[in-house]
């Protein structure tokens, strides 16, 4: 033992300094440990919105012997497809004109997706169709969504339509238009230019009943989220007023799903950020994890169909200007595709 | 060995780093599609390689650009400017100020001052509670005497008739005129958009007219009328939605896009007789394809199409071999072998296969900017 040291001062440094196998271990460890934590700060927003908007409980209400009894006969149903689902998607006005949550759908598009031959079928539904109500009474189908949020809208579907609906998607007009601003912009071309002189000034203006002019001229342009929320939201100027406006919101969701396989998962944060609270789902964070890749190979324009409720499905004269369905025919048409 | 106090202070840098890094990493592996677009005369590089003849006018966010010789000039501010045309004699340019509710036609030297405003469409105070009132002038045009200007106009309206058929015609007023001596040249199908695009030619105007087809789909035409309030006829097929027309210098062909009832825009041309357009030739067919313009020296046609797949709109420019390549040269018949006449059967002549004209592609002109695709260009000599 040298001079001028301790018995057991040794032993005592010793045991502050570690092996450098156990300092490499510490450091690797420390080096994944944080860029896991980067990385979970990076899409902490993402998985906070996620978190908020998927995975909503649904409370379809079961039809009542009534409804049962007005429920068109049941047609052939189509043969099940492994993976195949039906998705509603709706769109409401969440202006400052309804409180939350007591909107009306400006657009209910009941989508069949089937993964095994990559094809999509949209069925629109005209928001002036007079039904009967799954929360009871009738009135027309944009209504439904008001009277018992997304469950009552389901139901109103199913039982009318006597289609089973999987899942549901709900966009608020503002998160369409932040929507197309967060990716950048959709490139549309135009064939139904829109030339409204009373266009609803309810989304950034300060009084909700206000009207404004909009034009939206003719032919390939690239739009930005407002003019692409005109573009699918008037129908004064069309001549099939809905049924014009349910082509043109067919054509601007076809020009987001292709804007969208442009995108990296790194965009997710700015674009869960710019969505915010204006996306409610049922979709689990496990079913958008499975349908992210499953979008982007649907990439055969020819293989996406699109169906209207035009005249004779439906017809004008119901009450408060509503449409009549013509269920025989609607019932045929539409099980054909959807279960 | 090393001290568990330098480890700990080392590890919470190397954590801080690590951690700071992932997050600015993924930040970078962000895609581009958000990216906002560059102003034309901020563009990098600034001069693009390839170098127009003449000058184009072209507009962005509002605000009218030239580009000559490779390189852009901001001719006014992003206050609603955009569809430039020329005056016949390249002095003027005539465009449109578009505002939230009106837009207006005026005239503008080729350096973006303003010389003169040719229409008044905003509502008068009286009316202004009444959005209706106001009304819409597009696409102006002169004609070759530049006496008489052309546009879409949405006039005139009653007010607090709260039409909902709001519908572009084409009229005509003598150039610095009041909307009250102009004449409605077309009557647009109702619920349509109406007739846009006019195009003076010889003998009247070529426009696209919209109408609904028999199976309820709202479509582009060209049309051609030679008078004012005539019925005026369909120059092509509902079928090729075809609209944008755009007359060449030599003025014997049309360019435009034809869309076939798609979310499709092709670049196609077709001979013009004056009277009648010829079989319809697509050109580009794998762009979406706005606003073709003819080269004023016939050297070729220059477009605006998304640099991207639905990206923001650039300029292209297609050269002439694209759509007329050069003749092949004849393939040379064997003469007489020299010398004398030949009694024999002649040699049979080695096949020799006619050259192949090379594929010529469009050109992109410009990177990262974001031009309005429905503002006509225009082009000077």
């Amino acid at each position: 033992m040298p001079l001028g040291i301790k018995p057991g001062h040794r032993a005592r440094k010793s045991r502050g300094r570690l092996s450098p196998f156990t300092t490499l271990t510490l450091v690797v460890l420390a080096i994944a440990m944080s860029a896991v934590a980067g990385g979970f700060a990076y899409f902490m927003p993402a998985a906070l919105v996620a978190w908020n908007s998927t995975a909503q409980a649904v409370q379809v209400p079961s039809p009542s012997p009534a409804e049962i009894l007005f429920s068109p006969s049941p047609s052939p149903s189509p043969v099940a497809q492994p993976g195949a689902f039906t998705v509603l998607l709706l769109g409401s006005d969440d202006d400052s004109k309804f409180s939350a949550d007591h909107v009306l759908t400006q657009s209910m598009i009941l989508m069949r997706v089937q993964p095994a031959t990559k094809e999509v079928t949209m069925l629109s539904i005209p928001r002036d169709l007079y039904v009967h109500l799954s929360t009871g009474g009738y009135g027309k189908i944009d209504g439904a969504y008001s009277y018992g949020a997304a469950g009552a809208a389901i139901a109103t579907v199913e039982q009318d339509f006597g289609v089973h609906v999987d899942d549901y998607i709900w966009v608020g007009l503002l998160g369409l238009v932040k929507v197309i601003d967060a990716i950048g912009g959709i490139d549309i071309v135009t064939n139904s230019p829109v030339m409204d002189d009373y266009y609803p000034a309810d989304v950034y203006g300060s009084w909700p009943y206000d009207y404004q002019r909009v034009a939206v001229l003719a032919g390939p342009q690239h739009l930005d989220g407002i003019h692409a929320m005109q573009y699918v939201r008037s129908r004064h100027s069309d001549i099939q007023s809905d049924f014009g406006r349910s082509k043109r919101q067919q054509q601007v969701l076809q020009a987001i799903r292709l804007k969208a396989k442009q995108l990296a998962p790194s965009d997710l944060p700015a674009l869960a950020t710019a969505i915010g609270g204006e996306l409610k789902t049922n979709f689990g964070l496990d079913k958008v994890a499975q349908l992210v890749p499953l979008a982007a190979s649907f990439d055969n324009p020819d293989a996406i169909h699109q169906v209207l409720l035009l005249p004779p499905y439906v017809e004008p004269g119901a009450p408060g200007g509503s449409l009549t369905p013509n269920w025989g025919l609607i019932s045929r048409l539409v099980h054909q595709t959807f279960p | 060995m090393i001290s568990k106090f330098l480890l700990a202070v080392g590890l919470a840098v190397v954590m801080v780093a690590t951690s700071v890094s992932s997050y600015v990493y993924l930040g970078s592996r962000q895609s581009k599609v958000a990216a906002p677009v560059q102003k034309p005369t901020a563009a990098t590089p600034r001069a693009q390689a390839f170098v127009l003849p003449g000058t184009i006018y072209l507009a962005q966010a509002g605000a009218l650009y030239s580009f000559s010789a490779g390189r852009f000039h901001q001719l006014t501010s992003e206050a609603g400017w955009m569809q430039p045309a020329l005056y016949p004699d390249g002095s003027h340019l005539v465009v449109v100020r578009r505002f939230a509710s009106y837009s207006d036609v005026y005239a503008m030297t080729p350096y973006g001052a303003v010389t003169a405003q040719l229409t008044d469409n905003a509502a008068s105070a009286r009316n202004a509670w009444d959005t209706g009132a106001n009304d819409w002038s597009f696409y102006p045009r002169l004609s070759p005497d530049q006496r008489t200007l052309w546009m879409s106009y949405d006039g005139p309206k009653i007010v607090g008739a709260n039409y909902f058929d709001v519908d572009l015609a084409v009229w005509a007023l003598p150039l610095g005129a009041s909307i009250r001596q102009g004449k409605a040249w077309t009557v647009a199908n109702s619920y349509t958009g109406g007739d846009m695009q006019p195009v003076p030619v010889s003998g009247g105007i070529m426009y696209t007219k919209f109408s609904y087809d028999q199976n309820g789909n709202r479509v582009g035409q060209l049309w051609f009328t030679n008078r004012a309030g005539a019925a005026g006829r369909a120059l092509t097929d509902t079928s090729a939605g075809c609209l944008e027309p755009s007359i060449s210098p030599d003025g014997n062909t049309v360019a435009m896009i034809c869309t076939y009832q798609k979310q499709v825009s092709y670049l196609t041309i077709a001979s013009w007789s004056g009277a009648s357009l010829g079989p319809l030739q697509t050109v580009v067919k794998d762009q979406l394809v706005a606003e073709p313009i003819w080269a004023p020296d016939g050297s070729g046609i220059a477009y605006l199409a998304p640099g991207g797949p639905a990206a923001p709109f650039q300029l292209w420019w297609l050269p002439r071999n694209a759509y007329a390549p050069p003749a092949p040269s004849p393939i040379p018949t064997p003469s007489p072998t020299p010398g004398g006449p030949h009694n024999g059967p002649l040699p049979t002549p080695t096949p020799s296969a006619a050259p192949v004209a090379p594929v010529v592609k469009p050109i992109q002109i410009t990177a990262n900017l974001g031009f309005d695709a429905t503002s006509p260009l225009a082009w000077s000599g």
